[in-house]
């Protein structure tokens, strides 16, 4: 279970009870005696924290413990807040308070594909000519690679002749009168899940 | 048992119109004259006689407060009536209005265009002035408040706020109720209005048209300018009013008269009378204005804003996932520019996550308050405080 | 940017490139319509009683007390209580009744036969006070529309302390 979570916030050997003990065997430790019970139990038995109790240098403080959950969206970003905003100098740096740097974490994406920037106006052309011309053959993911570049650059640089269009679209139909209902309404589904998110439902 | 006088328990449920018993209103009736407590001062029948005589030909405008003999037999009930209603006295109180709002103005918010075609005598002047004050606090409210916010959502809000639907809701909550038909008898406590036919269709109301050139076109870009003339405060188009005969559906009433409130509260008490009044009664209602977005591409949008912005290009990373592979996963995804995180989202897949992320740090954005904001109507108080500029931002982000 | 990081959103259009079909959307944002939703006594407080009907008969021995709240008492709580529309008319051969009627419509009657004066003026305070919805055990003291400050628990976030 353990092995699975990834959580870099979290290090592993701070939670101690989740590594097997020396002294049993992992058979054992799968079933939990009284005896074993109530040492987790105690290691579970957390202190307040620190902030909560009284405070050392015996002055006025805030008691500052932010909530687990997650952030309000009206609490406005350091990096968003205007430059004569006197929030901007009350609140501390990030790079201060960060407890993990930024380029430790996971990315969303497993490949991150280079930028090159290399076609020049002259490829753009071919690439419009090759599209009109020959639609059949010159997709936007054959054109794509044959310039190195990405689809949607593709589609931005031109569009489909609207023959191409009319016929694309009677394949789309082709497929998708195959569909039961089960795969329709899936598909449905999906659409309006997807629409949720912009409307953070 | 008792033989009851029906005329004298009857007299507190019907308005003293009915009453026959009664002197004054009998002196009222063989005159036909009513007063009107706002616009112009009470004119003696024989002033009225010698305006015939002397500029009705001549200047038609001069005529318009006079009402024919034919229209005074089915007039509303006369102003007098106002004092003597309970409903109406009750209203007064119950909404705290200002001692110095007369009954008799407030009876004449509950009159509608629709019952009594009389500029003097219906709420109309009083709600367009109501209607002014209504959008110029809203909006100065939420543009001081909320000075980054979307031209569309500032529509919406000043809809949420200050729109027919939610103003017809207000009237509810104040315990308004409808007369059936209007007409004399009526007790003045009740909002008079003539009603749309039945079996009118919706469209026929809704089809008026706008005044802009080539309205039909939706999908021609319209500019700023042309919204500010041909738009109304909620971002739609301005559309003719009904005609005379046909009758306003309840909702479009009770707007009216929400309005009127303000406007004979502005009249008679003076502007930070209605101030207060409408920051009790409109903006001490609870919107979340956060909901009210609805973004197709945040990730795009936010990668826009932070290149106008000058900021690092945002980048999305895992910030904790449990799950992944199963069933039911939960990817915690953060947006990061440079060392800063503008926004975290969470959801089922990485391209939720990361979806909800951007999406909340460009509420985030917009949803900026400055520290006490306040508005340039402020400055009208006594002793108000130097006025600082306004936060003014350069607009939403435009892909 | 960093090294080897992936930006979020396009990456920065070619100047050079005409993108005619680029679609120009000058409203990304879309809004919802919605309506604000009242919170009374937030800013004005609006009494929920809106009419109280007194009903009482000349003749019977249980409106007794009844006549003499209305000849004693009654002239008094009107005038605490503008607010609320009074309406006293005669039910001949039936019990005193008191009936509050409410902005949310509905409507509330109590039947005071034999009750003295200070008890009907006890259940017409009863009727001041209610809201017209019907009686229900309040299990929390304050409801509110407004979020949490602290927000909504989740397991997601927050950090682990160590144990």
């Amino acid at each position: 279970m353990a092995a699975s979570i990834t959580m870099p916030k979290r290090p592993f050997l701070t939670l101690p009870f989740l590594l097997p003990s020396l002294t049993e065997s992992l058979s054992i430790g799968a079933v939990r005696h009284q005896s074993s019970y109530r040492r987790t139990k105690q290691r579970l038995r957390v202190k307040p924290d620190a902030s909560f109790g009284p405070s050392q240098q015996g002055r006025d403080q805030i008691i500052y413990n932010p909530p687990s959950s997650a952030p309000s969206v009206y609490h406005t970003p350091s990096k968003f807040l205007p430059a004569n905003d006197v929030r901007r100098v009350m609140r501390p740096a990030a790079a201060a308070t960060a407890t993990t740097d930024v380029n430790e974490l996971p990315s969303v994406y497993k490949t991150q594909p280079e930028r090159k920037y290399h076609l020049t106006p002259e490829d753009v052309e071919e690439i419009r000519k090759l599209r009109l011309n020959d639609p059949m053959t010159w997709s936007r993911y054959s054109l794509a690679k044959k310039f190195e570049c990405s689809p949607l650059f593709i589609a931005k640089v031109c569009g489909a002749s609207p023959e191409k269009k009319a016929i694309q679209k009677q394949v789309l139909e082709a497929v998708q009168s195959r569909w039961g209902p089960k795969r329709r309404m899936a598909r449905e589904d999906r659409k309006l899940r997807r629409e949720a998110w912009g409307r953070d439902e | 048992m008792k033989r009851l006088q029906l005329q004298r328990w009857s007299s507190t449920a019907l308005s003293p119109r009915v009453r026959t018993n009664n002197r004054l209103h009998q002196q009222l009736y063989s005159t036909g004259l009513r007063l009107q407590s706002t616009v112009s001062p009470l004119q003696s029948e024989s002033t009225i006689s010698e305006n015939v005589e002397d500029a009705s030909f001549q200047n038609p405008d001069a005529m318009r407060h006079i009402r024919p003999q034919d229209t005074i037999a089915i007039s509303l009930s006369p102003v007098e009536a106002a004092t003597q209603s309970a409903k109406l006295a009750a209203l007064h109180a119950r909404l705290y209005l200002p001692s110095r709002l007369p009954l008799q103005t407030l009876a004449r918010t509950l009159v509608d265009a629709s019952a009594d075609s009389n500029v003097d005598f219906n709420n109309e002047s009083l709600a367009t002035l109501g209607h002014d004050l209504l959008a110029n606090y809203t909006s100065e409210h939420l543009i001081c408040t909320y000075p980054r916010l979307p031209l569309s959502v500032t529509f919406a809000a000043m809809y949420a706020y200050v729109g027919p639907k939610t103003l017809a809701a207000i009237s509810k909550e104040w315990g308004i109720d409808n007369a059936t038909v209007p007409g004399g008898e009526v007790d003045p406590g009740f909002l008079q209005f003539r009603r749309v036919a039945p079996g009118t269709a919706v469209e026929d109301i809704s089809q008026l048209q706008s005044a802009r050139p080539y309205a039909d076109q939706k999908k021609w870009r319209m500019t700023v300018s042309s919204k500010i003339f041909y738009d109304d405060e909620f971002g739609d188009a301005i559309k003719g009013s009904v005609a005379l005969g046909q009758g306003v559906t309840d909702e479009t009433a009770r707007a009216t008269f929400v309005r009127a409130v303000l406007g004979a509260i502005y009249l008679h008490a003076g502007r930070p009378a209605a101030k207060r009044f409408f920051e009790q009664h409109i903006l001490s209602r609870h919107l979340n204005i956060s909901e009210l977005f609805n973004f197709s591409q945040p990730a795009r949008d936010l990668a826009r804003l932070c290149a106008r912005e000058n900021f690092e290009a945002p980048v999305a990373k895992i910030v904790s996932e449990t799950g992944r592979k199963s069933r039911s996963p939960v990817f915690v995804v953060g947006i990061f520019s440079g060392q800063d995180k503008l926004g975290e989202g969470s959801g089922s897949s990485l391209m939720e996550a990361r979806e909800r992320a951007a999406l909340s740090a460009l509420k985030g954005w917009y949803l900026y308050t400055p520290i006490n904001p306040r508005v340039p109507s402020s400055m009208e108080e006594e002793g108000a405080a130097p006025w600082k500029p306004a936060h003014i931002d350069l607009g939403e982000v435009i892909v | 940017m960093f090294p080897g990081s992936f930006p979020v959103g396009v990456s920065k259009p070619c100047k050079w490139v005409n993108l005619k079909n680029t679609s120009v959307t000058t409203m990304p944002v879309k809004a919802i319509k919605t309506i604000s939703s009242a919170r009374n006594g937030v800013g004005a407080f609006i009494l929920q009683c809106k009419r109280l009907d007194f009903h009482y008969c000349n003749f019977g021995g249980s409106s007794r007390g009844m006549l003499s709240f209305l000849t004693k008492d009654l002239a008094a709580f009107a005038r605490e209580h503008p607010q609320i529309e009074i309406r006293v008319s005669p039910r001949p051969a039936k019990h005193p009744v008191i009936k509050g009627h409410y902005i949310n419509g509905h409507e509330k009657a109590i039947c005071v036969r034999n009750l003295e004066p200070s008890e009907i003026m006890k259940k017409t305070n009863i009727l001041k006070e209610a809201n017209g919805e019907k009686l229900k055990r309040t299990k929390k003291p304050v409801t509110s529309l407004n979020e949490s400050v602290r927000g909504i628990w989740s397991p997601y976030h927050g950090d682990l302390r160590g144990v």
